[in-house]
């Protein structure tokens, strides 16, 4: 059954990215190590998408739908960075100032 | 493309069980917004405490958290299999069985969970004046652990009636695949949660 072998595969390949994901968390990579584990959710993600959410077999309509979900998502992504990329940590009128006292501390330049 | 493919073609997305498949992703897309709002809240807490989140993600349990992201990548294989049998007249039996084991992994998944949750509050990790980590920013990481797989929880268990209430009756086809959809969607998430929680500098 040719659905069976796809479905093993796809799950296969899953749990491999899976190891890869857990290896490359040991490795010394700095920011990589963000980058190359988000970059793996992102492959595994495709194959669930791909394969076991049959968006291949999908119509243009349903997948417009899901290209709309990650594309609006991705604009709001850009749209708050412009914001939280390029303002100091300002404090709001309610907080005390030994509250505020570890916030400051981590964000002096060193 | 001949004529008669083209026809073929556009009245195919207009079947029935096609509409509730619609449904389902279109609800799927506003999930997107719903976590992802959650996942921008984390990426400005990484960037801003980055020491803060790495120590606090060493303070996760990395055996379990991969126990559960396999035992979720297993469910969707299940329940992906689960899809393929529903086509089938003959196959409903296994289908039924298919959907249960993919409810029992999601039960697994659950009970492991809440086994970590316990072992958090008890050693200090639930953010308030008891927080047992010192480092700024560990305290928003465990916000946010405990938002976003709290709220994954709670679609694992709304995923568990689901499938428990269609491997009960006499699935069919179209209700198999649309309840696969939001399986697969929980999933989703947590294939980024798990490197985004578990896997901050484990190295360090």
């Amino acid at each position: 059954m040719a659905e069976l072998r796809r479905i093993a595969i796809t799950w296969a390949a899953l749990i491999a990215l899976m190891l890869a994901s857990l290896g490359s968390a040991y490795l010394k990579l700095g920011p990589w190590n963000l980058v190359g584990g988000l970059a793996i959710a992102a492959v595994k993600a495709a194959l669930v998408a791909w394969w076991y959410m049959r968006l291949r077999d999908a119509g243009p309509l349903i997948r417009l739908v899901a290209g709309v979900g990650l594309g609006t998502w991705l604009i709001l992504v850009v749209l708050s960075g412009v914001d939280y990329g390029t303002r100091a940590v300002t404090p709001a009128a309610v907080q005390r100032p030994q509250q505020l006292l570890p916030v400051q501390a981590a964000s002096q330049p060193r | 493309m001949t004529a008669a493919a083209a026809a073929a073609h556009i009245t195919e997305p207009s079947d029935e069980p096609d509409i509730g498949k619609l449904g389902m992703w279109v609800f799927l897309a506003s999930e997107v917004l719903f976590f992802g709002g959650l996942f921008v809240a984390y990426l400005y807490g990484r960037t801003h405490w980055p020491q803060g989140f790495a120590a606090a993600s060493r303070h996760t349990d990395v055996v379990l958290g991969t126990a559960n992201t396999a035992i979720l990548l297993t469910s969707s294989a299940v329940v992906a299999l689960a899809v393929a049998c529903a086509q089938e007249e003959h196959q409903r039996r296994r289908t039924s069985r298919l959907l249960a084991l993919t409810a029992a992994l999601g039960l697994a998944f659950i009970a492991i969970k809440g086994v970590e949750w316990h072992a958090e509050w008890r050693d200090g990790l639930v953010p308030g004046p008891a927080f047992a980590l010192a480092v700024p920013g560990a305290q928003q990481f465990f916000a946010l652990y405990f938002v976003m797989t709290g709220l994954h929880a709670v679609h694992m268990i709304v995923g568990v009636a689901t499938l428990g209430i269609l491997a009960r009756g006499r699935p069919r086809a179209s209700r198999v695949e649309v309840a696969a959809l939001y399986w697969h969607f929980v999933d989703l998430v947590w294939i980024f949660l798990y490197p985004l929680l578990y896997l901050v500098e484990r190295h360090g």
